[in-house]
């Protein structure tokens, strides 16, 4: 089966995609670390911080709608949170844009700077995700210091989602083929119930398999992989650009910040 | 110099007390092709198994002369390599090339002879230019192919296969059985197709509720149709024709 892999497009190659991930993965750490900073009335300052991640998009290729229906997948999670903001703050609040200004509540800012700065975060994070490898994303993070076993972890997870999701859909689909009435909410829960048991023997399985695979090809315990990660000129003054593109833009509107 | 695999009198019970092999004897000479051949559940898996030291029962298991124990186990699985049935399961690293090169760095090479060992495999099973693959989307063709190079790229002297055949639609099968065919390793391929087992050994054993019923040569044990039909098997549509296409 074929999944619509989140890095579908990370085996691409373009100037983003030729970047280290290690400097990828930190501009992209510091830039949500000052979005996320930015005041709640910082709308307008969020549209311009939006141009970064659009800028890398459109030069690894990326079509920008495979970025949003990415972040529609994640969006009703925080579409709840900010949603609920206008209901408890209604403090009147005037808002103006240019020569036009008109009165709304404090809680549908909030709500509207929540949306924004998950907007530009996410395009960030697939900015990032769909121009590097996760197996390079994986040495980098290595590089940077992150825990061996955080990085096998990883490893695994990203290694064995697609399985599972194939034998969840499998498991799915056997069952939709002999569903021909409705057997009421009890009885559907234990059928659920079953399937994700055997979903977790099926797991666990597999694990004993990849251990037996490991320690045939013999794993005993230390993990070693071949680093191919090296910082060039280009890295250096993608880094340069980035911070001065995120401090210089944070430096030039914090005068214009109430 | 020692048989590449010498098994006496090896038996073993899962456990919930169900006999798996019972008495098994049999030796392999390098450079054998055998075929482990039986019907689901003969306990071709479980002999696999045992060869490579992942299942301990009674008797007495030496891979290239040296017995199994805790001791000799990592000089027994960099000489006898492994592939196991579901190539999801051999295939765990987030690249081909990670997979590959995941033997030979545990064995302690270098980074020029891992990626030399990594860059011969992958060209050897036909896969040179998918190195930087997830193995998600290999094909299933592929991915079987890159199960036997994460064992190649260690340089065993002994390989096992079991049912390396599996979910391969006929092209691929065939492809398997050219690469199989090339290999100068001592094979022991587990498998319940005859036609795939026709092809590729000179050998066969046969197994049925973890006991050997037949050693021999396999055109003729596979040719016995009655004996084939009689533990749940079928003779190989054209055992001769087969041969000297790959071999």
């Amino acid at each position: 089966m074929h999944h619509a892999h989140i890095d579908k497009f990370a085996y691409q190659d373009s100037p983003v995609h030729r970047l280290d991930s290690r400097v990828k993965f930190i501009v992209v750490l510091v830039f949500t670390a000052v979005v996320i900073s930015l005041p709640r009335t910082s709308l307008s300052i969020l549209v311009c911080y939006a141009v970064g991640p659009f800028t890398i998009l459109v030069f690894g290729k990326i079509p920008l709608r495979f970025a949003f229906k990415q972040i529609l997948l994640v969006s009703p999670f925080v579409l709840v949170l900010a949603l609920s903001c206008p209901l408890y703050d209604k403090t009147p609040v005037t808002v103006a844009f240019g020569p036009f200004f008109w009165q709304t509540s404090l809680g549908w800012m909030r709500c509207f700077t929540i949306l924004g700065k998950f907007v530009v975060t996410m395009l960030a994070l697939i900015s990032l995700v769909s121009t590097t490898r996760f197996s390079d994303l994986l040495t980098g993070l290595q590089k940077l210091g992150l825990p061996k076993l955080l990085i096998i972890q990883l490893g695994f997870l990203y290694r064995y989602i697609f399985v599972l999701i194939d034998r969840a859909h499998h498991i799915l689909r056997a069952r939709a083929g002999r569903t021909l009435r409705n057997l009421g909410f009890k009885a559907e829960l234990k059928i659920a119930a079953s399937m994700l048991g055997s979903l977790l023997t099926r797991s666990i399985d597999t694990a004993e398999r990849i251990n037996i695979a490991m320690q045939g090809r013999g794993f005993s315990g230390s993990w070693h992989t071949l680093s191919k990660l090296e910082i060039r000129r280009s890295d250096l003054l993608f880094a340069l650009s980035a911070a001065f593109f995120i401090f210089g833009l944070y430096l030039f509107v914090r005068p214009l910040l109430p | 110099m020692p048989r590449a695999i010498e098994i006496e009198n090896f038996s073993y019970k899962y456990p919930d007390g169900t006999v798996a092999l019972s008495g098994i004897t049999l030796s392999v000479e390098h450079g054998q092709r055998l075929a482990l051949i039986g019907p689901n559940g003969a306990g071709k898996s479980t002999l696999l198994l045992a060869m490579a030291g992942f299942v301990k029962g009674t008797g007495k298991v030496l891979i290239d002369g040296l017995e199994i124990n805790s001791k000799n186990l990592k000089k027994i699985r960099t000489s006898l390599g492994s592939c196991l049935e579901n190539p999801d399961d051999q295939l765990f690293m987030p690249t081909l090339f990670d997979d590959v090169a995941f033997g030979p760095l545990n064995m302690g090479l270098d980074a020029e002879q891992v990626k030399i060992r990594v860059a011969n495999a992958l060209q050897t099973v036909g896969l040179a230019e998918m190195a930087d693959k997830a193995p998600h989307h290999l094909s299933a063709g592929q991915k079987r192919a890159a199960a036997i190079a994460t064992i190649l790229s260690m340089a065993p002297e002994i390989i096992t296969l079991d049912e390396p055949d599996g979910s391969l639609d006929p092209r691929n099968r065939n492809n398997l059985i050219k690469l199989l065919a090339v290999l100068h390793q001592t094979l022991i391929i587990a498998t319940s197709n005859m036609n795939f087992a026709a092809a590729l050994a000179d050998r066969a054993v046969l197994l049925d509720k973890g006991r050997i019923i037949a050693d021999g040569e396999a055109k003729k044990i596979m040719s016995d149709s009655k004996l084939m039909t009689m533990h749940g098997l079928e003779a190989p549509a054209k055992p001769n024709s087969w041969l000297p296409e790959f071999r």
